[in-house]
């Protein structure tokens, strides 16, 4: 296949590609050398894409580029802190108050999500963020469907209790 | 149903991954269960917060690092390559004029379709009108095109219409319209049915775009994302319901 439509297919999926390698790693750096190293794997690949499903695909060879790199080195990076939230998106038309609870929500959810052991947060971003269809995220994380499930299940109920969404819930009511 | 089995499908009934026969008996059980309903409100106010998590677009300078890449890569490639090279070129140039004969089949199109969309997304022009306002967004075509788009936001269904511009498929003038889910934007391109036959609606993924086709009315539609197909149906299905 063409070089031109390696670009034309992996390029539009960088963005993609970045933010779920930047999820994995939890620092830019490391998610940057990952996602280099996995567009070179996928150049190399390229033919073996034939059913036409370019972001699993990519986040596939992300996920396994992460992987064989993560267990090369052997200091695992679980357990490093994650660094400054400084670059938060938020919203221009919130007053200060609003935007600063936002913020602080949304660092709240960052922080959270972290704090996942890897195989539960990854579906959730997959799921969630990516909006990928279980079947999708089954192909990428290699597991039956049935396990697809019941990570996001178990996901959702250790971010719950991080998040301490419970006791919200409760005084809504 | 009971609560075990209800709770056991509840993740997969928040996702709508459940068959239409065990959604409709997990709705019925949560129209009386307030206890069920409760962790559905609960799993839809999760997942509100971390669709609300950073989002990590790659680096200009990752982007730019992949690109030489590929450029070197290319280089090294040319001499065995250009003949497959020229026979791609005769061949895209066969499409293109095909489509210009109106007899090009639908997967063209929806290659076209899906190289608009990338266009839109990586040259930063989505919008020639921003607005979440379909009677603004409507009129804002007129004496644009010859033909008026119907123009409908679906924010009450969960995906805000944010914008529209003009844009060409295969040379013709199409309305794109922009709508958004999360963080996922979809074009919907619009323009006159050519072919008056009135084909059956197509659903193909391209280079990892999910691509709906349908024409109602007079006017053919192209929806593209890179959202998930059951999202990207529920869109379709909510524009293409009376």
């Amino acid at each position: 296949m063409s070089q031109r439509l390696f670009a034309d297919t992996v390029l539009p999926h960088l963005d993609a590609a970045f933010n779920y390698a930047r999820w994995l790693t939890r620092n830019d750096a490391d998610a940057e050398d990952v996602v280099q190293d996995a567009c070179l794997r996928a150049m190399r690949f390229f033919s073996s894409l034939r059913d036409d499903d370019a972001r699993p695909w990519l986040f596939t060879i992300v996920r396994n580029t992460w992987y064989s790199r993560a267990s090369r080195r052997s200091t695992a990076r679980e357990a490093a802190l994650p660094d400054g939230a400084a670059d938060e998106p938020h919203d221009e038309a919130l007053d200060p108050e609003e935007r600063l609870m936002q913020l602080h929500t949304i660092a709240r959810v960052r922080a959270a999500l972290e704090q996942l052991p890897v195989d539960f947060r990854e579906v959730m971003v997959l799921r969630e963020i990516e909006g990928l269809s279980y079947k999708e995220i089954a192909a990428v994380v290699r597991v039956p469907i049935g396990t697809v499930m019941s990570r996001l299940a178990r996901a959702r109920e250790r971010l719950a209790t991080l998040l301490k969404l419970t006791a919200a819930m409760e005084t809504l009511r | 149903m009971t609560c075990e089995q209800a709770e056991r499908d509840l993740d997969a009934y928040v996702d709508r991954e459940l068959d239409a026969e065990l959604a409709a008996a997990v709705r019925d059980h949560l129209s009386g269960c307030a206890a069920c309903h409760r962790r559905v409100a609960q799993r839809d106010a999760l997942g509100r917060m971390v669709r609300g998590a950073p989002y990590y677009p790659a680096p200009d300078r990752l982007r730019q690092r992949v690109l030489d890449r590929t450029a070197r890569s290319r280089s090294w490639r040319r001499v065995l390559t250009w003949a497959a090279a020229a026979m791609v070129v005769v061949s895209v140039g066969g499409g293109l004029t095909l489509l210009r004969s109106s007899q090009a089949s639908r997967g063209d199109i929806a290659d076209l379709v899906v190289d608009g969309h990338v266009r839109s997304l990586m040259a930063n022009h989505l919008f020639d009108v921003e607005s979440t306002d379909q009677h603004t967004v409507k009129p804002w075509f007129l004496g644009r095109l010859d033909f008026a788009p119907p123009v409908v936001d679906l924010a009450q269904r969960g995906f805000p219409l944010v914008g529209g511009r003009l844009d060409y498929l295969g040379g013709e003038p199409v309305a794109a319209l922009v709508y958004q889910r999360q963080k996922h934007t979809i074009n919907l391109f619009v323009c006159p049915e050519r072919d008056s036959r009135s084909p059956a609606p197509v659903v193909r993924t391209v280079r990892g775009f999910h691509v709906h086709h349908w024409t109602r009315g007079g006017m053919s539609f192209w929806a593209v994302s890179d959202l998930n197909d059951i999202e990207l149906t529920q869109f379709v299905d909510a524009l293409r319901a009376p």
